[in-house]
């Protein structure tokens, strides 16, 4: 960050502006995928299997193609063959479409409908007939084959049964979370229009330079003639990092047909095409010496997966990093079944380890007679990453528990289970701890400063909702000495300069650094129209700043030259510099990137009459390093405290075991938070900048889900008694 | 609300699957020749261009393409056009003043941040502005209340129950 401010208002970032593209979004201007339309566009819709396994014998379309409007029909005996999608970890395409008849999950894409209008399409698509050959279908996870998940290794260190033996209190159970469907309410869905072997998208996709590698390998044109349109998408969660089927379908029907096809799934589809968080289980022993000292943690865990596309995992992954326990092993597995994809779904795995791991940590204090505060900060780490001996970049973990446990009360809290009562009800505190891993990826910038004094960043980011305009905009703005309004972000285009997904909570620590290198080489670009006669002549990019439209000394602002006259002088209307991210090498930085930490405290009311429970308080305490816009950042961790507490007492997507069909796929049978099942929430933010990289931030999208769904769990032990260990917790099992 | 059906005469109809439909959509007087079987949201968006009124799912469960009707508020999804024939409708769009000043809810919206991915926004301030005509406005608790027909997935309701708050506060 430059030393440097002479802007009102600045520095920029730090400051809870409102949200940049936030009056497009209040006019209903702001243009999704959903919105687009194009001369002589068709309507594709997807029919899906009504089995999970099996193959097709025969799908007969003839008589569809006598109604009204219809234009094709498409199969797996008539759709055009696809290249194989690339490997893409974390966003590749699980299966290309309509490629065979074999059938692996119950709601597969199957035949694809084109027709003049969305109504034609849909109507047709319905009376699309098939006869299968069905197989017996691996629906049980009792019949399947656990096997390891290739990135991610088991852990060992120290000796956990050595641990086990030593402890003077043990603690062992097993824990389930249900599977979640990400359902973003912009539902997913694409129009495709090719000109010659160009291709344009306009999609939902997190991820547009991925989408386009697939795009381009797939139907075997050119990345430089495929363009991914993605200015804003109704959510995502992690549904929009994978290159779903559905995108191929639109691209290979408007190829073949030689117009533009929309494609957009319906929320049933949701369901099935676009991921999930899939059920895990796991079992967690934890062994402590009186004093609560750990002395070995144990963390088995298991997902089940699709037939042909494993899940995320990442169950285990938080599991060895918080606390300082020398005995500590984890073994995370997998099993396929004739289940529809699991993809990433909001702090994927991280959300349900921690319910695992905090929750035992809540029995085990428990059983120590301790408390759950007491055994956190007894054990945390907070200075050294256990795993690998390196200092942390940053850790206010501790701050995070401390300043929680003051805003709450938690030192009013009595112990004892169903001690607290109101009014008839069970009132229950609980608190957790939480970790989401640090991820950073490649990602490039340009920043561009014209003679009008204005600027412009360019990268093909994507902006979720996350506020990825608005925090870019402030840093460029504090970068080039100018105000926001002169600043204009241009995302969510896979023509601009290459960005990373809005995945992993990493894109704002990606695109910042990237946009803090441009501003670096804009710099050079500068002092290279800078004349021999000039005082600026001769100094390095770290010598000067942009201010007020003029390269101006770092040390001495006063000597500086306008860049209008400096463009002017070389006959130019614009420099640029372009910046990408730039990481220290993990091997000499003497450090550990650290991730977000958090600590969740939270107030539950039980009514014991008939299992009612509210969430009546939760005190939200992060340390994200840097917090660019504290007001969106903010609203990133109540966006994802709801999504916790949908987590923990609502979200289950259900297979029907006999036919692996979803049986609650719609929004009126899928519960999930609504604004009333939502108290309000404190938010506060910890801790300092992280010093890993020049941007110091560590990401906001996942921590704050993360440790809700222990807290809750928690919080209803402390009211009933009761231990719940699967999750959705529901009503039937509050009845006392 | 209005129940009763307007004086306008009776869609007519062209062949099966065709209907003539004469509305006002924000006030301005619009026909639509369109099929039997489109929603009233398919025609704001499809025959009009009005695209911000958003499909969420199609079921009248998550509140995204909530429009006026007469002035009340109704899920666009689950109302044929048909049905719209000779009654007044307001999408989002139509929240915006003549001089394109925003309609207080939506400035209490971006001052609240009360959104993120900024899908089912509008169709959360088609319930925030009826939901002050209802009187619906008188508690946080009843806020959340009336506004649980709205689903937003990025979790966004702390902030609109401050904005609706305050533009209840603020007479809008």
């Amino acid at each position: 960050m430059t030393a440097i401010q002479s802007r009102p208002g600045a520095p920029w970032v730090g400051q809870g502006i409102d949200r940049v593209d936030g009056p497009h979004k209040v006019t209903g201007t702001a243009p999704y995928a959903s919105d687009v339309t194009m001369a002589g566009m068709l309507h594709a819709v997807v029919v899906t299997s009504t089995i999970a396994a099996g193959t097709i014998t025969k799908i007969d379309t003839s008589a569809l193609l006598t109604l009204p409007g219809v234009r094709a029909v498409f199969t797996h005996e008539n759709f055009p063959r696809l290249n194989t999608p690339p490997v893409i970890p974390f966003g590749d395409t699980p299966v290309a479409p309509l490629q065979d008849g074999r059938i692996a999950f119950h709601g597969q894409e199957i035949a694809l409908v084109v027709a003049d209008t969305p109504q034609q399409a849909t109507e047709a698509a319905r009376l699309v007939e098939v006869v299968y050959a069905p197989e017996p279908a691996l629906l049980d996870p009792a019949d399947g084959r656990p096997e390891p998940l290739s990135y991610l290794p088991d852990t060992h260190r120290g000796d956990t049964e050595a641990g086990w033996a030593i402890a003077d209190v043990r603690v062992g159970a097993s824990y389930r979370t249900a599977e979640n469907t990400n359902n973003p309410l912009g539902l997913m869905g694409c129009v495709a229009a090719w000109d010659g072997d160009h291709l344009e998208m306009h999609d939902t996709t997190q991820w547009p330079i991925a989408l386009r590698q697939t795009l381009a390998a797939v139907f075997g044109v050119p990345e430089s003639g495929v363009r991914v349109h993605v200015p804003y998408l109704g959510g995502g969660f992690g549904a929009g990092l994978n290159q779903w089927a559905y995108k191929l379908l639109a691209a290979g029907a408007a190829r073949a047909l030689g117009r533009p096809v929309k494609l957009m799934l319906t929320r049933p589809q949701m369901f099935r095409l676009v991921g999930h968080r899939p059920d895990s289980e796991h079992q967690v022993r934890l062994g402590a010496a009186r004093d609560g000292t750990l002395t070995m943690i144990e963390h088995r865990a298991t997902s089940l997966s699709s037939l042909d596309h494993p899940a995320v995992g990442l169950l285990t992954a938080g599991t060895p990093q918080v606390y300082a326990c020398p005995n500590v092993a984890t073994v995370e597995r997998t099993v396929r079944l004739n289940r529809r994809y699991p993809a990433s779904m909001r702090a994927p795995g991280e959300a349900e380890g921690n319910w695992a791991l905090e929750t035992a940590l809540d029995e085990l204090a428990y059983e120590l007679g301790m408390d759950p505060l007491e055994l956190r900060l007894r054990n945390v780490s907070s200075v050294v990453h256990p795993p690998s001996g390196l200092p942390w970049s940053s850790n206010a973990l501790v701050e995070c528990c401390k300043v929680g446990a003051e805003v709450f009360g938690w030192s009013r809290r009595d112990p004892r289970p169903s001690s607290m009562r109101e009014d008839g009800l069970l009132i229950g505190w609980g608190m957790a701890a939480a970790f989401y891993g640090a991820y950073l990826a490649m990602s490039r910038a340009r920043v561009t400063v014209y003679a009008d004094g204005t600027a412009a960043v360019r990268a093909a980011a994507t902006d979720i909702g996350t506020g990825t305009y608005t925090v870019i905009t402030q840093l460029a703005a504090d970068l080039l000495g100018l105000s926001p309004h002169q600043v204009d972000f241009q995302l969510g285009d896979s023509d601009l300069p290459a960005a990373a997904q809005s995945g992993g909570s990493g894109l704002a620590s990606s695109l910042s650094n990237a946009v803090i290198d441009a501003v670096t080489h804009l710099h050079g670009e500068l002092l290279d129209l800078v004349g021999e006669g000039s005082p600026l002549y001769g100094l390095r990019p770290d010598d000067v700043v942009c201010r007020d439209g003029a390269l101006c000394r770092r040390d001495d602002p006063a000597t500086q030259e306008s860049i209008a006259d400096l463009l002017a002088g070389q006959g130019l209307l614009e420099a640029s510099g372009d910046g990408r991210v730039r990481l220290p090498d993990p091997a000499t930085a003497g450090m550990c990137h650290a991730g977000g930490f958090g600590a969740r405290y939270v107030e539950v009311a039980i009514d014991p009459m008939i299992g009612r429970l509210r969430v009546r308080r939760v005190v939200s305490v992060t340390d994200a390093g840097r917090v660019l816009n504290p007001k969106l950042a903010r609203s990133q961790i109540l966006g994802a405290t709801v999504g916790g507490i949908g987590m923990a007492l609502f979200e289950e997507t259900l297979t029907d075991p006999d036919t692996g069909r979803v049986a609650n796929g719609t929004f009126g049978d899928y519960l999930l938070a609504v604004s009333a099942d939502v108290p309000d929430v404190e938010v506060i933010f910890v801790g300092e900048p992280d010093r890993f990289t020049p941007a110091g931030t560590k990401g906001v999208g996942e921590i704050g889900l993360v440790g809700v769904p222990a807290a809750i769990g928690n919080a209803v032990f402390h009211a009933t008694g009761r231990r719940l260990r699967s999750l959705p917790i529901t009503v039937d099992q509050l009845v006392m | 609300m209005k129940t009763t059906r307007s004086t306008a005469p009776a869609p007519t109809t062209q062949d099966e699957y065709t209907v003539d439909v004469f509305t006002v959509v924000n006030g301005a007087p619009v026909q639509w020749r369109i099929d039997t079987r489109t929603t009233l949201l398919e025609a704001l968006r499809d025959s009009s261009g009005l695209t911000g009124t958003k499909r969420g799912c199609d079921q009248g469960a998550c509140g995204a393409c909530t429009v006026h009707v007469d002035g009340a508020r109704v899920l666009s999804c689950l109302m044929l056009a048909a049905q719209a024939d000779g009654r007044q409708v307001t999408t989002v769009e139509g929240l915006v003043g003549e001089e394109g000043q925003l309609h207080p809810m939506q400035e209490a919206f971006v001052r609240h941040d009360a959104f993120q991915c900024g899908f089912c926004t509008p169709g959360q301030l088609m319930s925030a502005v009826c939901l002050l005509r209802e009187g619906r406005a008188g508690s946080d608790a009843e806020i959340r209340e009336y506004m649980s027909g709205n689903l937003c997935r990025c979790g966004a309701y702390d902030n609109i129950v401050a904005a609706v708050r305050e533009a209840a506060g603020g007479g809008a």
